[in-house]
């Protein structure tokens, strides 16, 4: 009897699941191709849309729909796997309350910030935004102007708002969401190797003996990496897997070594574990004399908070909060020493036994280790730190820069390394790494954009918090936020960001694909076009850049975030924008638009439109009549090329799945500052931080100090925010995907069995979840995925409907100026 | 009316000293096929009317104990006037 069809496509499907997975077939089992290619659809690749992990995917188009996306088997990355989320990305860009028209606040047929959201065209919409733009700037200047993007912004997105905002409007003030995802991870980079994002890659996944998880919890947040961990572990009895975290979740199942520390006490762990290291003689001498310089960290930093918050005032004792200065060997193990077993056990409520265990991965030279963070890290008072003691351990043992031996940061976004941080779209930064306080790098970036010299304005801008502060103040009256929903992630937003969007004297305009929390406290809605409805490129948490085209149209009149900056930026003079004194100087910049000095500047326009691939449509190159995205994209690659930075040409990207930068002569590097993996480090040198002028990486010493809110006896329980498996971020497109809302439609707060009883509430019970600063109501979950000790309870943020960040406080991290989303107080009453 | 099923496969992995038993727990849910089952890898293949209904029991089968990690891998589309016959 023949086999039926349907048998036969099982077995295929079964098949290429095998290959992905490395199972040897049975000949007769391997897969046929062609099957899907007879449904007609046409498939290009593209990365996927949502973590920083950056999985290929290949995506499936049929009469202008993306109707499948499937694991791309020639992406290193994931190699053919899909997480859950991933495989409903098909969904994500057909929500039924998809924005297809600009939306302004009207009242009698004009603009009134409490009028009705009306539809209006794209020429209302940004006559409106300009005028209030223009009011806005001859009332209070640049300063009052500011912007607000994100990790999901392609690369030449991030691009055009930095030259945008910048360059044209001359202002500092832009920030990206990624201050609340990985600020902590940058600045702790630029601080120890004097140059952002991790040494290492992927590839040492295959090739370590053991991994440490430093609140990360990869198992729901990573699912493609967390796979790739668990096949080395599994397939490999010696390797190891410890997991810290202030309550027990999905990852932990795989830990050897399983701990749940008491919250903030991380810094403490960290700093036994160097001092351990030095106790038993383990400390790789040739390494530290060679490569590194040690220094002492200002200390009694403060929280980030209102300058007049008492929390603040009692504190901050240190002046410059990202002081340091030198200290010798000596004096960093005479600061460690203090760090014992038995007080950090104590301190951290950890056991003795585990922490030694934990140390000794470290410890032990025969062990490669690779080290994971990504919240619990960076939303931390002290998450600078916190990145920079866990470089001290991989530094004072030498493991690092080569397979297997990696501190790997990982990223929450898309492109938070390839747009936030390589392009710069920090309120302090310009690209490849470059700040605007150093007057060199301003003069650089102003020639290389071919605009006259002090025009970029040295001030660093308001910081995200800072931002809502500023708004809710009324000294930041023109806001422009895009592909993000700040308001649903802002912390203690009741108080400090609600209030800066409704006052009277801001004017807040949002571009998103849906009416999120933020885009309805608007005044206006501007439709964007998302993901593969334009060409895009995102760069992931490995330094890989990798790109993909157009393959759908938006719906109605959606832009994409690119045409909406460009197009603005046509409303604006020179004249009515730039100094009269700078103007004077430079007369041939007079009377030209902004359009024509920032993107028609000989650069950014010399590729025509006749280098596109005919295949795919290209709707802004269309529009301004040049190929936009490889002409910014060649012109921010400048930046760069010959600098560590390098990026191969533009039409490369579009050819494979993605390279890892510093790409030289075609190749890319996978592991950075070891002589023979990194063309950049001089010969003989054997490693070389050459991102410090000494080529030396710093080891830091620097405290445990505690949170800035603890819990007491009315506000006694610890709260923690995150995610879910199912949701990303704040939900915008996942709670839009039916079957993604129904296997979690809604938040819930996570408690221990025992608190719970004590309080008299069963599983599933309604309650108010209370800080000093709002509540929010929510249902008890006392089983489930994440398992919490007493006294510490979690909360995801992804819910519209019960939004967290009522409650949460929004103290930052001092150096970094990222939120601690992982530690506030609150009660938990019955409703 | 076609009838319409997508076909997908997903890798599960789950700890190799229980892939027995969670593999048997896969093969005991409705539309879930077992096909291979090697070192703490099991290959199954769902089927199902929507990619809601794939994709929501892969979720869950996600978070099923003994169960470290559920990704798919291929889907195919099967539309059929006159199903079970080989073309």
């Amino acid at each position: 009897m023949s086999p039926s069809r349907r048998d036969i496509l099982k077995a295929q499907a079964a098949g290429v699941a095998a290959l992905a997975a490395n199972i040897s077939l049975p000949a007769a089992a391997q897969p046929v191709a062609g099957g899907v290619e007879a449904l007609k659809i046409q498939w290009s690749k593209a990365p996927c849309r949502f973590c920083g992990t950056g999985c290929g995917v290949m995506v499936g188009v049929k009469e202008g729909r993306v109707v499948a996306t499937h694991g791309d088997v020639l992406a290193e990355v994931n190699r053919g796997l899909n997480c859950v989320k991933g495989y409903f990305l098909s969904k994500i860009m057909y929500g039924g309350d998809r924005l297809t028209r600009p939306l302004l606040r009207k009242k009698n047929g004009a603009y009134a910030k409490d009028g009705e959201f009306t539809p209006v065209s794209w020429d209302e919409a940004f006559d409106v935004m300009a005028e209030q733009a223009k009011r806005v700037l001859k009332e209070k200047g640049p300063t009052a102007i500011g912007m607000f993007g994100s990790g999901q912004w392609t690369i030449w997105e991030g691009y055009t708002a930095t030259k945008l905002m910048r360059a044209g409007l001359r202002s500092n003030n832009l920030d990206p969401n990624a201050r609340h995802c990985m600020a902590s991870a940058a600045y702790a980079f630029m601080r120890t190797f004097g140059m952002d994002e991790p040494m290492g890659c992927y590839d040492d996944f295959e090739a370590t003996d053991a991994f440490v998880l430093w609140g990360s919890n990869m198992a729901e947040m990573h699912p493609i990496l967390w796979t790739r961990v668990a096949d080395r572990r599994l397939g490999n009895p010696h390797v190891k897997v410890a997991v810290l975290s202030t309550f027990t979740h999905r990852s932990s199942d795989l830990a050897d070594i399983p701990i749940v520390f008491k919250p903030g006490t991380d810094l403490a762990i960290l700093n036994y574990i160097a001092n351990h290291i030095i106790a038993t003689g383990r400390v790789n001498k040739d390494f530290v004399r060679d490569h590194t310089a040690f220094v002492r960290g200002a200390t009694e930093i403060g929280y980030g908070l209102r300058e007049d918050d008492p929390r603040e005032v009692a504190a901050r004792k240190a002046k410059d909060v990202a002081a340091t200065e030198p200290i010798d060997f000596d004096a960093y193990a005479a600061f460690v020493k203090d760090y014992t077993l038995d007080k950090v056990s104590k301190l951290s409520g950890v056991e003795p036994g585990f922490l030694e265990q934990l140390a000794e991965l470290y410890a032990d030279p025969q062990r490669k280790v690779v080290s994971f963070w990504t919240m619990g890290f960076n939303q931390h008072v002290r998450g600078v730190w916190a990145n920079q003691l866990v470089y001290n351990l991989h530094l004072l043992t030498g493991k690092i820069s080569e397979p297997g031996n990696s501190p790997f940061s990982l990223t929450g976004q898309p492109s938070a390394c390839g747009t936030a941080r390589e392009v710069g779209t920090f309120a302090h930064r310009l690209p490849a790494d470059m700040t605007v306080v150093n007057p060199k790098h301003r003069e650089h970036a102003e020639e290389i954009w071919r605009i006259p010299h002090g025009i970029i304005p040295e001030k660093p801008g308001y910081h995200a918090v800072e931002q809502d502060r500023m708004l809710r103040d009324g000294k930041l009256n023109f806001y422009w936020i895009q592909v993000n929903n700040n308001l649903q992630a802002s912390p203690n937003n009741t108080h400090e960001a609600y209030p800066g969007y409704r006052n009277p004297e801001n004017f807040v305009v949002v571009s998103d694909a849906y009416p999120t929390v933020t885009a309805m406290a608007a005044d206006l809605i501007l439709p964007a076009a998302m993901w593969v409805e334009k060409e895009g490129a995102y760069g992931n948490a490995e330094r890989r850049t990798h790109f993909w085209h157009q393959l759908v149209q938006a719906p109605g009149e959606a832009r994409s975030d690119l045409w909406q900056m460009m197009e603005f930026s046509k409303r604006f003079t020179t004249d009515e924008v730039w100094p009269a004194d700078i103007l004077d100087a430079n007369p041939n910049y007079r009377g030209k638009s902004l359009f024509e000095v920032l993107f028609k500047n000989g650069n950014v326009d010399r590729f025509p439109v006749s280098e596109l691939n005919p295949d795919y449509a290209n709707n802004e190159a269309a529009d301004f009549g040049f190929y936009v995205q490889k002409g910014l994209f060649e012109e921010y690659a400048s930046f760069g090329r010959g600098h560590g930075h390098d990026l191969a040409p533009f039409d490369t990207y579009h050819q494979v799945r993605g390279l890892r930068w510093p790409v030289v002569d075609g190749k890319e590097t996978r592991w950075r500052y070891r002589e023979g993996l990194d063309p950049y480090v001089k010969p003989g040198k054997g490693v070389e931080f050459y991102g410090n002028a000494d080529g030396r990486a710093k080891i830091i010493a620097v405290p445990y100090e505690p949170p800035a809110e603890v819990p007491d006896a009315e506000y006694d329980f610890w709260l923690v925010t995150g995610r879910v498996l199912e949701h990303w971020h704040s939900g915008s497109m996942t709670m839009r995907v039916p079957e993604l809302f129904k296997a979690f439609p809604g938040a819930r707060c996570f408690m221990h069995a025992e608190d719970a009883r004590k309080r008299g509430l069963n599983q599933g019970a309604e309650v108010r979840v209370i800080s000093r600063r709002g509540e929010m109501r929510t249902r008890i979950e006392t089983r489930g995925r994440n398992r919490m000790p007493e006294g510490v309870v979690f909360v995801p943020w992804f819910d519209a409907s019960q939004l967290i960040n009522k409650t949460t406080l929004d103290a930052t991290d001092p150096i970094s100026k990222q939120t601690d989303f992982k530690k506030c107080a609150v009660k938990i009453v019955p409703v | 009316m076609p009838d319409v099923r997508h076909i997908s496969s997903a890798v599960v992995i789950a700890f190799p000293h229980r892939c027995d038993e969670v593999a048997a727990r896969l093969d005991a849910l409705p539309d879930t096929e077992v096909h291979y089952v090697q070192d703490g890898k099991i290959v199954v293949v769902l089927e199902g009317a929507t990619t809601g209904e794939v994709g929501s029991r892969l979720a869950a089968i996600g978070l099923m104990d003994g169960v470290l990690a559920a990704n798919l891998v291929f889907e195919q589309l099967d539309i059929q006037e006159d199903p079970g016959v080989v073309p």
